[in-house]
């Protein structure tokens, strides 16, 4: 078993050398290369589809909240709304029940002031009628004479009067 | 005390009759190389079983920053994609040149200790290197290249042309060869050192002693980390980033 030369270059050895890279680059190439920048380019999709994905659902989710926002301050208006014409009514209904209370008291006190006038007017009345009796009777027995019924009546009435304005 | 470094071993001669090449002989560095090869292909089945797209193992972690500084060291050298095709290339390279360095720790004889090896790789990258240039000039181009700036200066512009990959071949084969050389010569100085440090002990001990090197046992080792390590990755490193620098400036004309 010899020994070739130390520096040279052996040709055969220089040809299978140069084939052996070229296996060796396409081994290389098949084993790990190839296998690695699949799963490499896999996972760059796979993260790219991810924050794609993020990125809709944020901007879903912006738009959402803006709808919610526009929702909440129409809904916000229309309970200020709401709140408003509800003192409205109440105001209106509360004027409305003073008023009618008013015109009712007011009803009650003409209706009592005619009521008393009325009796006063009555009781003046009775009370004339009581007095002219009395005045009549008491004529009658001082005078103790038929008198005519007219001429009485006229005498009291004037009497009455009289006692009336004294009075 | 003789002390001599051979080139690697033929195993076995074939006969082929064939003329200017002559006979094919089996030698020690081709049987590392295949060797060199198994090992390589052998780890990059293994780093890339099972792969997964999530959750992935450390196996592939390694797997994938080896392919990932691949990339980058292609890429950022030449600047773009343009060149991605070059990457595989020189993984190949890069690899088999440093396991082909590192196998020696072994005790088996670097391929890379045989010029052959090198020049292959180097007529390689120099075929690599012209076809760029005629691609990118045309042949024209290409051609007028050698003339400029002046006509004079073609004979020198060849010789330059023709020194990048002899210089890339010799560096390399330079630097392995000079560190088996080197190692050589530590284990055969530290083997008479220690024969005659302990042949200073008298009587049978010291006989018996200073036959044995241990001076051998673990200092070669120790300079093995510069001589064999650390030459073994640069010239790996420096190969590599040769044969990109050198197909990046042709291909940009």
């Amino acid at each position: 078993m010899g020994t070739q030369e130390l520096v040279g270059i052996v040709p055969w050895t220089f040809i299978f050398q140069i084939c052996n890279l070229f296996i060796q680059l396409w081994l290389i190439k098949k084993f790990l290369f190839k296998p690695i920048n699949e799963v490499l380019e896999k996972r760059r999709q796979l993260t790219d589809n991810e924050l794609k994905g993020a990125r809709e659902a944020k901007a879903k989710a912006e738009e959402m909240k803006k709808e919610y926002e526009t929702s909440l301050s129409s809904a916000q208006a229309e309970a200020a709304d709401i709140v408003a014409n509800a003192q409205k009514d109440a105001i209106n209904k509360a004027d409305t029940i003073v008023k009618e209370a008013e015109k009712q008291a007011a009803g009650l006190i003409s209706r009592a002031e005619a009521d008393i006038e009325q009796e006063k007017k009555k009781a003046i009345n009775e009370a004339k009628d009581t007095i002219g009796g009395l005045a009549m009777d008491i004529a009658g027995k001082v005078v103790e004479k038929e008198i005519n019924e007219n001429d009485h009546k006229k005498l009291i009435d004037e009497f009455i009067n009289n006692v009336g304005e004294a009075s | 005390m003789n002390f001599e470094v051979n080139g690697a071993k033929i195993y076995y001669l074939i006969h082929t009759g064939i003329p200017v090449l002559g006979d094919l002989p089996i030698t020690e560095t081709l049987v590392v190389s295949w060797v060199v090869m198994l090992i390589i292909t052998g780890l990059c089945i293994f780093l890339t079983r099972n792969l997964q797209v999530e959750n992935i193992s450390k196996r592939q972690a390694v797997a994938e920053m080896i392919v990932e500084a691949a990339n980058n060291l292609v890429r950022s050298n030449t600047g773009g994609t343009k060149f991605d095709w070059l990457i595989p290339l020189v993984a190949a390279i890069f690899s088999t040149s440093i396991v082909s360095n590192l196998i020696c720790l072994l005790g088996v004889r670097s391929p890379t200790a045989d010029l052959s090896t090198e020049a292959a790789w180097a007529v390689i990258v120099f075929i690599i290197i012209t076809a760029c240039k005629i691609k990118a000039g045309g042949i024209g181009g290409y051609l007028k290249g050698f003339t400029q700036p002046i006509p004079l200066l073609t004979p020198f512009n060849i010789l330059s042309e023709f020194s990048t990959p002899v210089s890339m071949a010799c560096r390399h084969f330079g630097n392995i060869l000079s560190g088996i050389v080197i190692d050589g010569l530590i284990y055969a100085a530290l083997a008479i050192a220690s024969s005659a440090l302990f042949g200073l002990i008298p009587g049978a001990v010291g006989n018996v002693l200073s036959q044995i090197p241990i001076l051998d046992v673990g200092i070669p080792a120790i300079l093995g980390v510069y001589f064999d390590w650390f030459t073994g990755c640069m010239q790996a490193f420096i190969f590599s980033m040769l044969t990109i620098m050198y197909i990046a400036n042709a291909a940009e004309g």
